[in-house]
């Protein structure tokens, strides 16, 4: 019997846990009445006597500073743990053809090549694209905000697409140093292209994703791309 | 119960405390929409302002490319995802941004004075073109001047070249570098099917499972296509790949099995092949009875000649001269007949061979005998070297022999058509075929040809015994049309054209599989810099050709040539500008412009020119059956002796195209190529004390080349591999001077050579 809880589900469950307690908190903090923050009005804690404005400070200290960031961190902790599964990803339906390729054994995108012969053995849309990551770039924060306030308004239009280039350091990240990267000499001659980002390495290894056209409504790919995954 | 002065609402809130949550609420929604609205603003947005749909202008494969433009720059280059590449391109692909900007761009008009190359205006130069053509022909008559090609000139180019020449002027001298580098193969396809170009397509590469790789190089030749190679094999990982070369290359070190045979041996191994698929019956009955009918050569035959023909060929017999064990040979047999689907490819190792017609009709018939034609992932496709060799230069009819769309010289029916559709008298055209491209050279060489128009092409590099055809340069007024003023051929100009490149013109490349793909124009040319088109039509009015070459602009050209197609097996009349430019390009037959184009020839159902209800036709010949030719193998000229023991080969890598007169310019490639060397084998190098950076002289019965050696244990034993693009090596003046009797397509692959160290590293 597996009675131990996985990371991700011991986090919800800190998580609701410090949650419930801090909203317990403000409700006994807001039923606090006039005579309870009197200096003279004494609490026992048993190991200790206060007074009830002490008390009443400390839970005050409790509800607000440490129970409400110890909730924050944990959200953002699941928050930025929670996106880096692929079925995360997959919750957006405009990631589903990213996603429905990615795991379709006879695709030849590079995503689905590095799915299919297990390159990548866990969170692979994260993996390639750890920009989104708690440790990622500013501007990866600040195209996940933009692109989660045009996801939820509904003021995007399919098929998806980036204005900027995708980040040739995530394909760094593994190969860079390898022995097969290295021994290719186009790779050293392009070395300042590929740092720079003025050059792409989906040049040469190709497209990662589906094209924008099977992404398009009414394209004959699009309906299987969109359809629900597990 | 509330009091009256207590100004609290029913839920407990009073109005201040309300307004004070509004106000928080009005804030937090402020804040989120502000930050997503400056975020909409500062949004990263590229180094490109506007995208433009291009196409790659070096090998054959045609990638389509997204050219990415700031204030008339390019500033970034992508794969097209949209075209047939799906988004792969190579690294002088990923380079093409630099081309504009090249150093060496010829900006001027110069003519030759007092030996040395001086500016002129467009006037002076094209004045003197004119009358030294008009001079000679009038003297020597139309044959003395001539008209050499490339398969890099946009269709319109070449369709106008070949009618300026052949109906104007009257001679059929237009030949051209796709004379080096495809003839071959064109006359295979032609002889076995009835037609050029290939049945199958690209896209045959994403459902083979069994690719038979044979003189080629795609890793380093044609990128994009080994990538989609590779990727077939990573998604479906019981695709096997075989590579027939005798030189271990980076192809071979990705395939399955390699079979490193001896230079100049494939006819054997073919016909072994043949030999075992005959003896193992596994070839498709129905397939032949239905569909195919035996040659020698000369008639037609029987099946059981067949088996009487291959019993010279069996595995055992010829495995000493080929090099290869009789056991690796029936294997690869088994593995290309018994495949559910096999793509051959193949390029310079097979056309670049005196046999070379003969090894394209084996490889077509290797497919036809198994059936492996005319289904997804089973054909024979012949990859090209050039951008537009297929449809600009085949298609066009833009060597010595052809008419356009198939048509030839020699044939009186077909000069008729030619001269009906040009609106040019009946005999206009001489029924001499011209001059191909080695014999046209031999020609300037004894005085036969005395004017020669060079388009975009660098002959005095590329061209076999290059030394000999220099000095035949130096004795023929030699017009230059060139980008670049510095090129090989270029230092034997008398008049030297700065030609427009690529995207500083307009015009259709015809690639590898049939498909036609516009570029647009996109930048202007440097300096006083012209295209091809304008300076033939500037010559054809100069010539007093100028009632004849009445369409003037690209479109206008392609209309005319997209209507004259109409009449052939060619026909592409539904492939218009207006669908090439919303397109990433169609391939022919595409009779109407509602027709999506054709992936595979012959077949029913895709090949519009298939007759109703067929579900194969190959209907380029009489019976249309295509034709399966016993071809007997032949010893090459060269051959080793005590005095030459080296079979130099010769090749490309990956970052250099051809004589690299762009990619040599820029700074990237020619880190990652660095110069060109000798490739040794390693026992090879340990016997004769060579090192890497040795120096030596490699020297022919044709010419002598000095250079450095490389030990990499590659080449076969007894083979040495260089590449050709190096102007400091000029590898061609060692190069046999050879060539396949019937496509006149020299034999670079096989030199019998000599190696002298020099001393030093």
């Amino acid at each position: 019997m597996n009675w131990l809880l996985d990371l991700p589900t011991l986090v919800k469950v800190l998580g609701v846990t410090s949650c419930v307690f801090g909203i317990a908190l403000c409700y006994r903090l807001i039923r606090v009445g006039r005579d309870s923050l009197s200096r003279d009005k004494m609490v026992n804690l048993r190991i200790a006597s206060i007074s009830a404005l002490t008390f009443n400070k400390l839970l005050a200290f409790m509800a607000f500073i440490v129970v409400a960031g110890m909730s924050v961190s944990i959200a953002n902790y699941h928050v930025f743990s929670g996106v880096k599964e692929v079925r995360s990803c997959n919750s957006c339906h405009v990631m589903r053809p990213m996603v429905n390729d990615m795991t379709d054994p006879s695709s030849e995108t590079l995503a689905a090549r590095h799915f299919s012969n297990k390159w990548i053995s866990s969170q692979q849309c994260y993996t390639c694209h750890t920009d989104y990551g708690l440790a990622g770039t500013l501007k990866a924060k600040m195209d996940g905000y933009r692109h989660l306030a045009r996801y939820t308004t509904g003021t995007y239009t399919e098929p998806i697409a980036s204005p900027s280039v995708y980040n040739t350091d995530n394909c760094m990240q593994c190969h860079a140093g390898t022995r097969k990267f290295e021994m290719v000499s186009s790779h050293i001659a392009l070395r300042k292209g590929l740092s720079d980002g003025s050059l792409s390495c989906l040049n040469c290894h190709g497209s990662a994703h589906p094209t924008r056209a099977q992404r398009t409504p009414g394209h004959p790919d699009y309906n299987d791309l969109m359809k629900q995954g597990d | 119960m509330k009091s009256e002065d207590d100004p609290r609402s029913e839920n407990g809130w009073s109005r201040r405390e309300f307004g004070q949550i509004l106000a928080g609420l009005g804030v937090a929604t402020g804040t989120a929409f502000g930050g997503w609205g400056i975020l909409e603003l500062v949004r990263p947005k590229g180094r490109a302002t506007s995208w433009r749909k291009s196409v790659c202008r070096f090998c054959g494969v045609g990638c389509g490319v997204r050219l990415g433009l700031n204030n008339g720059v390019i500033t970034e280059v992508r794969g097209d995802e949209e075209a047939h590449n799906k988004g792969v391109i190579c690294i002088k692909g990923a380079m093409l941004g630099a081309l504009p900007s090249l150093i060496g761009r010829a900006l001027k008009p110069k003519i030759r004075k007092a030996g040395k190359l001086v500016e002129a205006t467009w006037e002076e130069a094209m004045s003197l073109v004119a009358n030294r053509f008009s001079d000679s022909i009038r003297e020597f008559g139309p044959d003395s001047v001539a008209f050499y090609g490339s398969g890099q000139l946009y269709s319109e180019e070449t369709y106008t070249a070949n009618k300026l020449f052949k109906a104007g002027i009257g001679t059929n001298n237009v030949d051209g570098n796709p004379r080096l580098c495809m003839a071959s193969a064109a006359v295979g396809y032609v002889q076995t099917f009835g037609n050029d170009e290939p049945p199958g397509a690209l896209e045959d590469i994403d459902h083979a499972h069994c690719f038979f790789i044979i003189g080629a190089n795609p890793y380093e030749c044609h990128p994009s296509i080994f990538e989609r190679i590779m990727q077939r094999k990573r998604s479906h990982p019981n695709t096997v790949l075989i590579c027939v070369d005798p030189r271990r290359t980076s192809t071979a070190d990705r395939c399955d099995l390699h079979l490193p045979l001896k230079p100049g041996t494939d006819l054997l191994l073919l016909n072994a092949m043949m030999h075992v698929i005959v003896e193992d019956r596994l070839y498709d009955r129905d397939f032949i009875d239905e569909h195919v009918r035996f040659s020698d050569g000369e008639d037609t035959v029987d099946f059981q000649a067949l088996e009487s023909f291959l019993r010279d060929y069996t595995p055992e017999d010829i495995s000493p001269r080929v090099g290869l064990s009789a056991e690796i040979v029936r294997r690869t047999a088994h593995l290309f007949a018994r495949s559910k689907g096999t793509v051959s490819l193949w390029t310079m190792g097979i056309n670049q061979r005196v046999q070379g017609v003969h090894l394209n009709n084996t490889i077509n018939s290797l497919h036809l005998v198994t059936g492996q034609i005319c289904r997804p992932g089973a054909t024979p496709l012949s990859l090209t070297g050039q951008a537009n060799a297929c449809g600009g230069v085949r298609d066009t009819g833009g060597l010595a022999h052809l008419l356009p769309a198939g048509r030839v010289v020699a044939n009186e029916k077909h000069r008729r058509e030619v001269e009906e559709l040009w609106g040019v008298p009946r005999g206009t055209i001489s029924p001499t075929p011209g001059l191909d491209a080695v014999n046209l050279f031999r020609a300037m060489e004894d005085g036969r040809v005395r004017a020669t128009l060079v388009m975009c092409t660098n002959p005095a590099q590329s061209l076999p015994a290059a030394g000999r055809y220099r000095k035949a340069m130096e004795r023929c007024f030699l017009v230059v049309a060139e980008a670049f003023e510095d090129s090989e051929t270029a230092r034997f100009a008398d008049v030297l054209l700065p030609a427009a490149l690529w995207v500083e013109k307009e015009g259709v490349f015809g690639q590898t599989d049939r498909r036609y793909q516009l570029v647009e124009k996109v930048l202007d040319p440097p300096g006083e810099a012209r295209s091809d088109l304008e300076i033939l039509v500037d010559l054809a009015i100069r010539l007093r050709h100028g009632d004849l070459i009445t369409a003037r602009t690209p479109e206008t050209v392609w209309d005319e040539w997209r209507k004259f197609s109409e009449t052939s097996a060619y026909n592409f009349k539904g492939i218009t500008y207006d669908r090439l430019q919303k397109n990433r390009g169609l391939q022919w037959p595409c009779p109407n412009e509602s027709h999506p184009g054709t992936v595979r020839r012959y077949v029913g159902g895709d090949d519009p020119l298939v007759s109703s209800g067929k579900r194969i036709e190959f209907y380029g010949q009489p019976d249309r059956r295509a034709v399966v030719y016993l071809r007997r193998y032949q010893e090459s000229p060269e051959q080793t002796d005590d005095e030459f023991p080296f079979i130099l080969t010769t090749g490309r890598v990956l970052e250099q195209w051809h004589t690299a007169t762009i990619t040599g310019r820029i700074p990237e490639l020619q880190m990652a190529s660095g110069p060109a060397r000798f490739e040794f084998n390693d026992q090879d190098a340990q016997r004769m004390d060579i090192q890497d950076g040795t120096r030596l002289e490699v020297r022919s019965r044709y010419g002598t080349v000095e250079g450095a050696a490389v030990v990499t244990g590659r080449p076969r034993k007894g083979t040495i591999f260089a590449a050709f693009y190096d102007t400091k090596l000029l590898l061609n003046i060692a190069v046999a001077d050879n060539y396949d009797a019937v496509s006149k397509q020299p034999e670079y692959k096989i030199t019998a050579v000599s190696v002298r160290k020099t001393g030093g590293q």
